[in-house]
């Protein structure tokens, strides 16, 4: 992969890039984000008489024939995949730095300009295959809700093609970009961009949103002017987000935008600013060099030679003395676990934390619980995504499998989670004692068991720190936009109380969890035997 | 005191990676031996209560460790072939979470851990964080955790991948020395890893038990059998297609080979005494399947080599 090495052929390229596929492919994830997808589906074209949607005008919803669905499907793909598809795609850089492909890489004459559009490709790939399954599904849902059951496939398939890829195809190379630069390449990517993406796909539904946006203002015009058509313009606002109506919408028929030629040459460009973004990190891509960028990622790297240690000595060995006695060690695994957990993490964090904390003590009670608390409980994700996966994602299954009291540890590991949770909640709990307020620090001690038990068992599932992060967020996200039945932590108020759900059931679904861990902790030990 | 019965292990896949294995161990060390897929890690995560066998038994102070594994894994240090650690502690922090796990008292893990890390000589490194450790330093690091509770069975799983020359002896003379008192159980492919340190051998391959024996047994069925020879660099295709090859040094005059026949291949031929090495090629490469050639062959007539019928090794224990 020399900067001035052979050019890639076309070949070559689809070859690398449906090679990293396969392999991205026949992990189980992949499995689960397809299905993903066709939940996805689903949701975007709710029943006749259903209380949620995706995609309205106003009071009103195209009728289900292919035009509709296919776009209803498309936008909801692109709403969604746009913010999620981020986390199913990156890492491919790191895992093959981890897996050391990348050095092999580097040691052949394949640029690195080659190398970044092959991983573009396959992120591309990739998300494209999810939005394939969403359009396959999209067919299915036409002929399930049976409105129009004659299928279109260049109607359904235009808003996936012209609306929803483009903006994959930035999203796929987004993720390449992150890989490259070290400040974004971890966890502090994943929720940085959970924040780009919702400005984006936010700022994106305007009409002057640059490269035609989410697609959103097209799409709004054509349905408008269709339901002009029918006599009745009514408040047709564009809607488009899960929202619940109180009425079932009213359908109209609507039979597609037709392509907009300048809306075409937008998505064009916007496909290949994309491919330049993907390409742009080959000016100061490391190629895998331990030697740039600092220490090597892999634990089992090699180590500058500042690291190592002349070899021992060969002598007579001494065995040590000291008989090994046992005895209660609860305290020290939870010590052990606090610090693999808090382990690597920099003075800035413990600065913020510190800041936030002093404001927690400082400012009215009511920030303290709307914002304070809030900011708090979502500044340790990066920490909290470590566990149930750590041990997984540093190769230690196999050493830890052959040590005793498997279910202690866990419990261990969870516990560190729990004063994580508290440690960082403490100023708000305080207030919250002094101010009398037993609602709210029952509120707060049921998410002060809440976070860490989902991080937990999300980490034993999944088996990544992806997982948490990519649900942690949206759900806080919600939270702090006063969405009281998602509230676990007595943030969202209602003249002065808690609106959110109880703590005894926000406690109930943390145990919950918690034996969710430990049970898919004892499956999969089994599935591996 | 520890003891396989019949242990068969396959895959989903139906890949069948132990075959039927059975196994006495005491205390000793007992060098497992085979080539890369003979079955040796799985058989060594078995032995560490990692993995279930899909059949047999596992028996050990009379108790059954795959129903109670604790028992087991209290007494037990395991050094798996590839293992990873917490990037970000250092490996007294490492080894003081995982002597916590063990059980060890708090006192007695503090002394234990310094001995050990002075054992593998890393005590100078103990404030690194084990992120900037080399892949032999890490490896340190596991010998060293899988002896922090004296274990009376060790298992070691191709231990000296990534150590120095110095390293190797090292680690060699310390498995000696704890297979004075316990079961210390050695898995490699590379035979000079374990013929300086193993009285008691056990070949593998496909899964199953070939031969166990002392050194001196496996190599002692192949007195006269071995051959050294000198031949043209356009001949060494030939004789390895009917030899196994054992060695092969490219000199001035030629190149010298090593081979095992039952006869001199050629008149120049002269015997030599047979090494680990041969018997290991002896015995693995028929049962692993042909390499190079068959067995045997025109030039010394025919092998009735190790695999045939009548061979005076010990035979694998089945049951």
């Amino acid at each position: 992969m020399a900067a001035g090495g052979a050019a890639v052929t076309a070949g070559a390229l689809a070859r690398l890039a449906a090679g990293d596929f396969r392999d991205r492919v026949r992990r189980p994830a992949y499995a689960v984000t397809l299905l993903a997808a066709v939940g996805l589906g689903c949701l975007a074209v709710p029943p006749a008489d259903g209380h949620w949607v995706i995609l309205a005008v106003g009071r009103y919803r195209g009728e289900y024939n292919s035009a509709y669905v296919g776009l209803a499907t498309a936008l909801a793909g692109a709403l969604w995949l746009t913010v999620g598809g981020f986390y199913v795609v990156r890492k491919g850089i790191g895992r093959d730095e981890e897996t050391r492909v990348g050095q092999v890489l580097a040691a052949t004459p394949l640029r690195s300009s080659g190398y970044l559009l092959a991983k573009f490709l396959s992120n591309l790939l990739v998300l494209g295959s999810m939005l394939g399954v969403l359009a396959l599904t999209a067919v299915a849902m036409q002929l399930v809700r049976g409105e129009d059951r004659a299928v279109d496939p260049v109607a359904l398939s235009t808003p996936f093609l012209v609306t929803a890829l483009p903006l994959l195809a930035a999203t796929a190379a987004a993720a390449v970009l992150f890989e490259t630069l070290p400040l974004l390449r971890g966890g502090a990517g994943n929720v940085v961009w959970f924040f780009v993406a919702l400005a984006v796909t936010i700022g994106g539904q305007s009409p002057g949103a640059a490269f035609g946006g989410l697609g959103v203002a097209q799409a709004a015009g054509s349905l408008r002017a269709a339901l002009g058509v029918t006599g009745d313009v009514g408040d047709g606002e564009f809607s488009l987000g899960l929202t619940r109506v109180d009425t079932p919408l009213v359908p109209f028929r609507w039979a597609g935008a037709g392509l907009d030629g300048g809306f075409l040459l937008q998505r064009l460009l916007l496909v290949l600013l994309a491919t330049a973004v993907a390409v742009l990190p080959a000016f100061w891509f490391g190629r895998f060099d331990p030697a740039r960028g600092g220490p090597p990622a892999g634990a089992n790297a090699e180590p500058s030679g500042a690291a190592a240690l002349p070899a021992p000595v060969p002598a007579t060995v001494a065995l040590p003395r000291t008989a090994p006695a046992f005895g209660a060690t609860f305290g020290r695994l939870l010590a052990g676990e606090v610090r693999i957990l808090l382990g690597g993490v920099s003075r800035w964090w413990w600065l913020v934390t510190g800041g936030l904390t002093l404001a927690g003590l400082t400012v009215p009670l009511d920030d303290v619980t709307g914002v304070v608390l809030p900011a708090l409980w979502v500044w340790p994700v990066l920490l909290w995504s470590r566990l149930g996966s750590q041990a997984a994602e540093h190769d230690l299954d196999v050493l830890l499998a052959a040590y005793p009291a498997r279910r202690r540890r866990l419990l261990a590991e969870w516990a560190s989670g729990v004063v994580l949770t508290a440690v960082t909640g403490a100023a708000p709990c305080i207030r919250l004692a002094v101010a009398g307020d037993g609602p709210g620090l029952a509120a707060w001690t049921a998410g002060a068991l809440f976070v860490p038990s989902l991080a937990l068992a999300l980490g034993v599932l999944s088996r990544t720190h992806r997982v948490f992060q990519a649900l942690y967020l949206p759900l806080c996200y919600l939270v702090v936009n006063q969405v009281a039945a998602l509230d676990f932590m007595g943030a969202v108020r209602t003249a002065g109380h808690p609106a959110g759900p109880g703590p005894l059931l926000v406690a109930a679904a943390a145990l919950a969890l918690l034996a969710a861990a430990f049970l898919a902790a004892a499956a999969r030990r089994e599935v591996r035997r | 005191m520890l003891e396989l019965i019949d242990i068969t292990k396959v895959y989903k896949g139906g890949k069948r990676a132990v075959d039927g294995l059975s196994l006495e161990l005491g205390p000793g060390l007992l060098g497992l031996l085979g080539p890369n897929g003979a079955g040796k890690s799985s058989l060594m995560r078995i032995v560490a209560t990692v993995t279930r066998p899909t059949a047999g038994r596992l028996r050990y102070r009379g108790a059954d460790p795959l129903a109670q594994p604790d028992l087991l894994r209290r007494e037990l240090g395991y050094l798996p072939q590839d293992f990873g650690v917490y990037p970000n502690l250092t490996s007294r922090e490492f080894l003081g979470y995982l002597a916590a796990a063990k059980g060890l008292s708090a006192r007695s893990a503090r002394a234990r851990i310094e001995e050990l890390l002075a054992l593998v000589n890393l005590t100078e490194a103990v404030k690194r964080p084990l992120g900037a450790y080399s892949g032999g330093m890490l490896r340190r690091v596991g010998i060293a955790q899988a002896l922090l509770a004296d274990p009376q069975v060790l298992v070691v799983d191709e231990p000296t991948a990534g150590l120095d020359p110095e390293e190797r002896v090292r680690f060699r003379n310390l498995l000696s020395e704890l297979a004075a008192t316990r079961v210390v159980l050695l898995s490699t492919h590379i035979v000079p890893d374990v013929e300086s340190v193993a009285a008691d051998l056990a070949l593998v391959a496909g899964g199953r038990l070939l031969r166990r024996g002392t050194p001196e047994q496996l190599t002692g069925e192949l007195a006269g059998r071995v051959w050294e020879l000198l031949v043209d660099p356009a001949a060494v295709t030939a004789v390895q297609g009917r030899y196994p090859v054992s060695r092969m040094v490219r000199t001035a005059d030629g190149v010298r080979l090593r081979v095992l026949a039952d006869r001199a291949p050629s008149g120049d031929a002269v015997p030599v005494a047979p090494d680990l090495e041969d018997a290991y090629l002896a015995i693995v490469r028929p049962a692993a399947g042909p390499l190079g050639g068959p067995l045997g062959g025109p030039l010394g007539g025919p092998f009735t080599g190790p695999g045939a019928e009548g061979a005076p090794w010990q035979p694998a224990v089945r049951r």
